[in-house]
């Protein structure tokens, strides 16, 4: 006869031998030889020249910026997916296919639903599966310059790849930029470039890119907020294959019963941006927060000076005028914001009218329309509209 | 087949076997009788076949009352919803939606809860435990019986969902999440993949269920508590204060099924589902012999 605890040790065993079979999964592998040393500049350069075309992978975003979260309970597809906001909240994952800068899917899993967005050629198609809808455009001309980035489409998770050029556009003078300890991301060796800006008045605290320590493809993003201990929003792939999809996955025609949308594209040297800016609103996607963290850039230029700007570097202040008094389209208003429900939840009453506080931006809306937006805190904008 | 005839066949075949101890092969050919008679026995039952019943009878609901009233808009409801009146292929999607959280774990509960506490509480398992080694196979063939049942169950919903699905509505090419369209054939075998997934995903609740039916003699006891553990798992899958804890839930990835109506389809989930399954299998096996093989049977 065995001793009864004998007949235990099973019960004991197994968890003991899970525990140690996760614990030594969770253990980076640090078998791997060390990446040669590079300056930052040699990495930057590295992101330029990268020659990868074709690529397969899961994207993972993570959002912690304080804005709140949407509950996700029970066998219905989310009850704000869809929304701009939605993006920006909790957890996304998104399998992105790249052939080419003229051949890009992506596909944004939600919880029983996904939204599309399937570039083939200058053929746009956005579809949402909740809803059933599909969104038609066709891109002017031969798409060059930035839109090689191929995965720069309007109302998507941005792809690591997307938002490392655009910080990468931030790097001067008002920017400390270094190369730390190398990192993993998806399997893969990679260099960690940290851009840590040197002014205390900005809520960024840093932003780190990994870059692939073998091609140069940026493989994750991740901003970090002053006084936040996870990071404020991270992307990164979980999996990437660098091989060209199967080129079916590429085609798309609106299924049976979907309404289908078509979308004129202004024929202007913005379209890039109203694009952006309508597929926001026709399509109810959003692009990222980081996409508004740009917007200090661009804005002025798109919406023909009208918005203001003060300080500089990261701690620029945009300001909108009222709706009215600007015709300019694309800049976004008060009324666009607010039609998110989300976003209409997240706004709080300030001394000056009403504000949407994350934890890399702000957004400051006044009693008399106007729309003040920076990575700064809120007080910044409060004195930006008041000196006005 | 009555209670009394099972105990008889089943007591006077582990008697029987108790004088052949040495002989392997036998001993193989009378585990798998064993199992047949398990397995018969399970199915037999009223109680199994009128779970299957209300299982199957989801889909016939949906589709009756989404037939009778006018057009869903798009978006309320369970997923797929206003699809079912443009594809029957769809109700069996939907009621296996609905079925998830609660009638699945339900019917597991009731058959995993049942395997040892039912046999004691019938007086019956000393009977069945007349063979020395027979402790662990009955442990064994009773989780593949409720293992069976957990093939059975989404299976039922499955296909009584595309059966009244064709019956009341037209059946076509089926729009995937993704926006691509498959033709009926393909369709079909995403939903018994569906089938399988779920499957997959009440592996771990049975060896609960098991588990806990081994510490009682009162099988509604351990078919109330593996229920309440169903719920109790998917409440704490909720609560975004637990966030370390999701992934070992294990409801965790129960509405994972979604990606096999991606195109392509994507076996993340699928795998991770899988393999934390096998992990409560492991644990709550393991468990439930630890108790089984030192547990004093005295009905």
């Amino acid at each position: 006869m065995t001793p009864t605890w004998l007949r235990w040790m099973p019960a004991v065993a197994v968890p003991a031998v899970i525990a140690a079979g996760v614990l030594a999964g969770s253990v980076p592998a640090s078998a791997r030889d060390p990446l040669p040393g590079k300056t930052p500049a040699q990495v930057l350069a590295m992101i330029g020249q990268h020659t990868t075309k074709a690529l397969s992978g899961t994207v993972e975003q993570t959002s912690e910026l304080g804005l709140p979260d949407v509950p996700q309970v029970g066998p219905s597809s989310g009850p704000a997916a869809g929304s701009l906001a939605e993006l920006l909240t909790g957890p996304h994952s998104a399998r992105v296919y790249v052939d080419g800068p003229a051949k890009v899917r992506i596909q944004v899993m939600d919880r029983m639903a996904e939204r599309d967005a399937v570039r083939q050629g200058n053929e746009v198609w956005l579809y949402n599966s909740k809803d059933n809808t599909a969104t038609h455009l066709t891109l002017p001309g031969i798409a060059s310059g930035k839109q090689d980035r191929g995965s720069r489409m309007p109302g998507s998770v941005a792809t690591p790849e997307e938002l490392a050029a655009r910080m990468l556009e931030k790097v001067d003078v008002s920017t400390d930029v270094a190369v730390r300890g190398d990192v993993e991301v998806a399997g893969r060796a990679a260099y960690n470039l940290v851009l840590t800006p040197r002014s205390q008045g900005t809520l960024v605290e840093s932003v780190a890119v990994a870059v692939d320590g073998e091609n140069g493809l940026p493989l994750s993003v991740e901003v970090r907020a002053r006084g936040q201990q996870e990071p404020a929003f991270r992307t990164a792939f979980s999996s990437l294959k660098l091989e060209a999809p199967d080129a079916a996955i590429f085609n798309f025609t609106p299924p049976p019963g979907a309404s289908v949308k078509e979308l004129a594209l202004p024929s202007s040297g913005y379209a890039k941006r109203d694009l952006g800016q309508q597929g926001r609103e026709t399509s109810g996607l959003g692009k990222d927060e980081l996409g508004k963290l740009e917007n200090d850039r661009k804005a002025p230029a798109a919406a023909g000076g009208a918005p203001s700007v003060t300080g500089t570097g990261w701690e620029t202040v945009v300001g909108f005028p009222a709706r009215a008094n600007s015709a300019a389209a694309g800049a976004p208003s008060v009324d666009t914001l607010l039609n998110d429900p989300l976003l209409r939840q997240a706004t709080v009453a300030v001394p000056g009218g009403r504000a949407i506080s994350t934890s890399l931006l702000n957004v400051l809306l006044t009693d008399d329309g106007r729309m003040f937006v920076g990575s700064v805190p809120l007080e910044r904008l409060q004195a930006a509209a008041a000196a006005r | 087949m009555s209670r009394s005839d099972q105990v008889s066949e089943h007591g006077s075949r582990t008697a029987k076997e108790s004088g052949r101890e040495g002989s392997v092969p036998r001993q193989r050919a009378s585990s798998r009788s064993f199992l047949a008679s398990e397995l018969k026995q399970l199915f037999r039952r009223g109680r199994t076949q009128a779970l299957l019943l209300a299982l199957a009878a989801i889909p016939v609901m949906i589709a009756v009352v989404v037939r009778l009233s006018t057009a869903v808009p798009p978006g309320r409801g369970p997923a797929f919803l206003d699809r079912i009146t443009q594809n029957g292929l769809f109700v069996g999607v939907t009621a296996l939606i609905v079925a998830v959280p609660l009638f699945l774990p339900l019917t597991i509960g009731v058959v995993a809860g049942d395997t040892i506490a039912g046999e004691a509480g019938h007086g019956t398992l000393r009977y069945l435990l007349v063979a020395p080694a027979g402790r662990v196979r009955l442990l064994l063939v009773k989780y593949v019986g409720a293992v069976a049942f957990c093939v059975a169950a989404p299976l039922a919903v499955a296909l009584a969902g595309a059966g009244i699905g064709a019956a009341l509505f037209p059946v076509g090419p089926v729009t995937l999440l993704s926006g691509d369209v498959v033709q009926p054939g393909e369709a079909l075998n995403r939903m018994l993949l569906i089938a399988a997934y779920q499957t997959v995903s009440l592996l771990g609740l049975s060896a609960i269920g098991l588990f806990l039916s081994t510490l009682t003699d009162v099988p509604v006891g351990a078919m109330a508590a593996t229920i309440v553990l169903s719920v109790a798992s998917q409440v704490l899958d909720q609560l975004p204060q637990l966030e370390w804890l999701h992934p070992w839930l294990f409801s965790h990835y129960w509405f994972g099924f979604a990606d096999l109506l991606r195109q392509p389809i994507g076996w993340d989930s699928f795998t991770s589902n899988a393999m934390l399954q096998a992990g409560y299998i492991a644990v709550f096996g393991a468990l439930a012999y630890g108790r089984f093989v030192s547990k004093d049977v005295l009905s």
